[in-house]
């Protein structure tokens, strides 16, 4: 499902390089479970922004369903994010003036469905996540947990393949997270393949997969699915 | 999605409604104060005939002094000598050709309740009416024959219809005028050309006349020309030595339907000047003219330079208020950095993020155009009450100065939004996403 071939990314300023990934080899299969540790400044998040096409990479190869990243244009990526990836936040990134219904809806519009196919999904998720009772509310009405579900049924609207989430978990108290971690297993057990990015190593075991990213390099530190395939060169 | 990103550029004011203000009343003053001084330059130069403005040509002959030009220009004179405009008149070369000038008189009506009073009025000939399409509400005007025979026949407005007779048909009534009776022909509905296309000597501007009656009456001495004249040479005393004279005060206006016919009466006049040169007239024969209304008009200056200039600096204040504007969309815009970093992220490719704030602009530009039309308005009734009456008619926004109001605003805060869209589209959602 997803391949990274020596995927590296640098990033230049007054003639300074930082290489923030160097030489990433790295496949994830469909349906998988993949948690990503390490410490602070390891290149986590450029990480995850580069697999979830927000940003590109200084050299190598990505393939996301066969498909070469490198050779698709801004509309191309776009297109991409909408259909097949979705993404939570550590600090949910509702936007504020949208109510419920309309936050899940955004990725909608971009998909382009017809009004009541956009409305089932949004009540449908909702529901998911407990808050269709909710959904007219202002994300500002809401807990952080509760704004953290929200930001799980936007990122479910649009049915990804693909559930990129970066540190979701990392501004709820720890009985809010435990909430928020059994979703995404239950999500993941409904087909959806997670990327997570997390500092909190109890829940990176939950995963079915942990990486753990340093200084731009990447290892496998748990293989528990025997079909992968994680290179790193720590 | 075009109603989302309305609805979505209605909530991001909402939420900068202070910011949003600003802009409003930014773009609102200078599209106020440039369709003010656009609507009356506007109907300044509008074509006051448009449907055959090009077959309308007013007549100048050069029979200024031999040593000076009219004007530093060298340009004809602006009117006839009595002499050479009833010679062309007469030739009946044109279509139609209306001898002219303006005269005042003094009504005296029948009801002797009601005191006599002063008329402006117009003398001219029996074509004036049918080359210049004008609406009548009763009866029509005179024919070539009264013109020739000095008939007292006369038309009226119909304001004066309505003093004179209560609104009534009047045509086959009298109206004494100057001590005599002249027969009502017609009565003019109302007809009130921007500009005074056929006679901007007195006044551009001016309303249209309350009377008309047959140039060749202007000869009975009855009632007192008004107008401009202009004389090179002094003239002996005596009402006919003034017709004699080289002085001008006649205005000439020709109907020539084809180019060739325009070629032909051109020739025409320089022939007959050619001919009066040979009498010690006319020493220049070739700078002779033929101006269709609208050259005429361009050539009379009719839109004034004060106009013009006014014009010019209420663009430049809306230049002004379109840069802050964009200063202004810039804060606002990357202000949403973060909401545009998330929707990035959800889908949303840089050309979704133009339209949307693109959309947004042209919101705020719409509402701009809408408070700069009231301010519009209140501008027009300031020149209305500086200038007076002659400005009345220019001071009035119709329905393509409203959309050109509109139209204006929403393509300026489209053009001051385009760099702050821009900007807003460049950014990278990947920074945005971690800041938060």
């Amino acid at each position: 499902m997803l391949t990274m071939n020596k995927i590296s990314k640098s990033f230049i300023t007054d003639d300074v390089a930082t290489h923030a990934l160097r030489d990433i080899q790295l496949h994830v299969n469909e349906g998988d479970f993949v948690s990503v540790t390490g410490p602070s400044g390891s290149g986590k998040t450029t990480f995850l922004n580069i697999a979830g096409l927000l940003e590109t990479s200084s050299s190598g190869e990505y393939l996301l369903d066969g498909e070469d990243i490198a050779k698709l244009n801004d509309s191309g990526r776009s297109r991409m994010r909408n259909q097949k990836i979705g993404f939570i936040f550590q600090s949910f990134n509702l936007i504020p003036d949208l109510n419920l219904f309309d936050n899940v809806d955004v990725p909608l519009r971009y998909r382009g469905l017809n009004t009541a196919e956009r409305r089932k999904r949004i009540e449908y998720h909702l529901d998911q996540v407990g808050l269709a009772s909710r959904m007219k509310h202002l994300p500002s009405q809401l807990s952080g947990g509760q704004q953290q579900r929200v930001a799980i049924a936007r990122a479910l609207a649009t049915s990804p393949r693909f559930l990129l989430a970066d540190e979701p978990t990392g501004n709820l108290d720890s009985q809010m997270a435990q909430s928020v971690m059994s979703l995404l297993e239950d999500i993941n057990k409904a087909g959806t393949t997670i990327l997570m990015v997390t500092h909190d190593p109890s829940l990176a075991a939950r995963a079915k997969r942990q990486i753990y990213i340093k200084d731009g390099h990447v290892s496998e530190l748990t293989n528990k699915n025997s079909n992968l395939h994680v290179v790193g060169e720590a | 999605m075009f109603s989302y990103y309305v609805k979505l550029a209605y909530l991001s004011c909402k939420r900068t409604w202070g910011m949003t203000l600003l802009m409003v009343c930014a773009i609102g003053l200078g599209i106020g104060a440039s369709m003010t001084t656009i609507t009356v330059n506007y109907l300044m130069s509008a074509n006051p005939i448009p449907h055959k403005s090009e077959q309308l040509f007013y007549v100048q002959m050069d029979s200024w002094e031999p040593n000076n030009t009219y004007d530093d220009n060298g340009d004809a004179p602006t009117q006839l000598t009595y002499r050479d405009a009833t010679y062309l008149w007469q030739a009946q070369k044109a279509k139609r050709q209306s001898i002219q000038s303006g005269m005042a008189a003094v009504i005296e009506p029948a009801d002797k309740e009601v005191l006599p009073f002063m008329v402006q009025g117009r003398a001219n000939s029996a074509d004036f009416f049918p080359m210049f399409d004008v609406p009548f509400l009763y009866g029509s005007g005179w024919d070539h024959q009264a013109d020739l025979k000095k008939e007292r026949v006369i038309v009226i407005n119909a304001e004066l219809n309505e003093r004179l007779f209560g609104g009534k048909d009047s045509t086959g009534q009298t109206v004494r005028m100057a001590g005599e009776d002249y027969k009502v022909t017609g009565v003019i509905d109302r007809w009130n050309p921007k500009p005074r296309f056929y006679d901007t000597s007195t006044g551009s501007f001016n309303d249209v006349e309350d009377v008309f009656v047959p140039f060749s009456l202007i000869t009975e001495q009855k009632f007192g020309r008004s107008g401009n004249t202009n004389c090179w040479k002094p003239t002996e005393s005596g009402f006919q030595a003034f017709l004699d004279s080289e002085c001008i005060w006649v205005q000439l206006w020709v109907e020539l339907p084809t180019a060739q016919d325009k070629d032909a009466y051109f020739s025409f006049m320089n022939a007959y000047a050619k001919e009066q040169h040979q009498y010690g007239r006319f020493a220049r024969t070739d700078n002779n003219k033929l101006r269709d209304v609208m050259q005429w008009l361009e050539y009379a200056e009719v839109v004034s330079d004060d106009a013009s200039m006014m014009m010019a600096m209420s663009l430049m204040f809306l230049l002004v208020c379109l840069l802050n504007t964009v200063g202004l969309l810039l804060a606002k815009f990357l202000g949403k950095a973060s909401e545009i970093g998330v929707r990035q992220a959800l889908g949303a490719s840089r050309n979704d993020l133009f339209i949307q704030h693109l959309i947004e602009s042209g919101c705020i530009g719409l509402a701009g155009g809408l408070l700069g039309l009231i301010l519009a308005l209140l501008g027009l009734e300031a020149i209305k009450a500086m200038y007076g009456d002659w400005i009345r008619d220019l001071a009035q926004l119709d329905f393509t100065l409203v959309a050109m109001a509109i139209g204006l605003a929403i393509v300026s805060a489209l053009l001051a939004g385009l760099y702050p869209t821009w900007r807003a589209c460049q950014v990278q959602p990947s920074v945005q996403l971690k800041s938060q």
